[in-house]
C-alpha cells in the first residue's frame, strides 16, 4: 500500500509539473490543444495517488491480478497514444509544409516573370 | 489549347540542355517548366544561365511533391493538358505530339507512355521488369484495367485530372498509385508505345536497396488507393 509519505511526494511532483505545462501554455510555448492531453493525464495521477486503493479496485473488476501490472499496461497503452497522435500531427503538418513550398515556388516564377515583362516593355 | 511540358529535375545537370532542346525542336507547341527539387549540383546555375523557365523549390519535397508543383502551376495558370517528362533524357518529346492526339481520339483522361507494348528501346532490367508486371496483375485485379507500364514517369493528363493531382498527389514513388486512384474513380486510361532511352547522367530515384521498401510500399498504396472510391 501506499505510505502517506509518498503520496505527498508525488502530489508535489505532479502540482510541479501541471504548474509547469500551464505556465508553457500560459507563455504561448505550447498550443493548449496538445496540452490538453498531458494535464489530464496528470489529474488521473492525482485522483489515484489520492484514492490508491481505486487502483485495487479496477485491477480486481478487469481481473488483472496486480494493479502494478495495469498500471505499467495503462502507461504503455497511453504512450503509444500519444505517440500516434504525433505521427498524425506530422502527417499534417507535412502536408503543410510541402502545400506552402509549392506555393513559394510558384509565387516567385510569377513574380519574376511578371518582372521581366515589365522591364521588356521599359526598353 | 495550352499544353506545358512538366520536367522534375534533382540533380539533373547533365541532361537537362538536351531534354529542353528536344522539347522546343520536337514538341514546340508545349510550354515547358523545370521543377528544381533543391538540387546540390548545378541544375540551378544551369537553369539561370540559359533562361529556362523554371520552379525552385525551397525546400526538398521529393518526386511526387515536385511533380505535383509543376500540376498545381498547369493548373493555376489554365493550362488544359500537363505532360509529365523526365529530365534525365529517358524520354523522347517526338511523342508528346501523339500522345495529345490519342488523349483527344480515345477521349482518355490519362496517355501513359509505356514501354512494354512494342517492347523497343531500353526495357529495364529484368528484376524491375518482374516487378513492374507484378503491378501489372495486381492493378488487373484490383480494377480489371491493363496498365502495362505504370511506373513510366511519361504521362499526360487532361484539366480534369490536373484538378485531382494539384489537390492530392502521393508524396514518394507516385506513379502506379495515382495510376489506380485514377482508374477507381472510373476515368478512362490509356498507353500509347513509345521507346525510352537508358540514362544518360544520373542516377534512378530507386536503388536496390530502397526496392524492397519500394515494392512493398506501392502494393499497400495500390490497394488502398483503390479501396478509396
Amino acid at each position: 500500500m501506499m505510505s502517506r509519505k509518498l503520496q505527498i511526494f508525488l502530489l508535489i511532483g505532479i502540482a510541479l509539473v501541471l504548474l509547469y505545462i500551464i505556465n508553457m501554455v500560459r507563455k504561448k510555448r505550447l498550443d493548449l490543444r496538445y496540452a490538453l492531453g498531458w494535464i489530464l493525464i496528470g489529474l488521473v495521477i492525482v485522483v489515484l495517488t489520492i484514492f490508491p486503493r481505486s487502483l485495487n479496485r479496477i485491477a480486481f473488476f478487469l481481473g488483472i491480478t496486480s494493479p502494478v501490472n495495469m498500471l505499467f499496461f495503462f502507461g504503455f497503452c497511453l504512450v503509444v497514444g500519444v505517440i500516434f497522435s504525433l505521427t498524425v500531427a506530422l502527417s499534417h503538418m507535412s502536408d503543410k509544409v510541402k502545400k506552402m513550398a509549392q506555393e513559394i515556388a510558384i509565387m516567385r516564377k510569377d513574380m519574376y516573370d511578371q518582372l521581366n515583362e515589365q522591364r521588356k516593355s521599359r526598353e | 489549347m495550352k499544353k506545358l511540358v512538366i520536367i522534375p529535375a534533382f540533380n539533373e545537370e547533365g541532361n537537362l540542355e538536351k531534354t529542353i532542346q528536344d522539347i522546343r525542336e520536337n514538341a514546340p507547341d508545349f510550354d515547358y517548366v523545370i521543377i528544381n527539387d533543391c538540387s546540390t549540383d548545378g541544375t540551378l546555375d544551369i537553369c539561370r544561365r540559359h533562361g529556362f523557365s523554371y520552379l525552385n523549390l525551397p525546400v526538398n519535397l521529393g518526386i511526387g511533391g515536385a511533380v505535383q508543383t509543376g500540376y498545381r502551376y498547369a493548373f493555376f495558370h489554365g493550362y488544359d493538358i500537363a505532360v509529365q517528362f523526365d529530365g534525365d533524357g529517358q524520354h523522347s518529346a517526338k511523342y508528346l505530339k501523339e500522345m495529345v492526339k490519342v488523349m483527344e481520339e480515345t477521349e482518355s483522361d490519362m496517355v501513359i507512355g509505356s514501354r512494354f507494348i512494342q517492347r523497343e528501346g531500353f526495357q529495364s532490367s529484368a528484376l524491375r521488369r518482374v516487378g513492374i508486371r507484378y503491378f501489372t496483375g495486381l492493378i488487373w485485379l484490383l480494377t480489371r484495367k491493363t496498365i502495362t507500364d505504370s511506373t513510366s514517369g511519361m504521362r499526360m493528363v487532361n484539366r480534369r485530372i490536373l484538378k485531382k493531382f494539384t489537390e492530392e498527389y502521393p508524396k514518394d514513388y507516385p506513379e502506379p498509385e495515382s495510376v489506380v486512384t485514377i482508374l477507381s474513380e472510373k476515368y478512362k486510361v490509356t498507353e500509347i508505345p513509345v521507346v525510352m532511352n537508358e540514362r544518360e547522367e544520373g542516377a534512378s530515384s530507386i536503388s536496390l536497396k530502397n526496392s524492397i521498401y519500394y515494392m512493398i510500399k506501392v502494393s499497400i498504396a495500390i490497394v488502398i488507393a483503390a479501396m478509396k472510391k
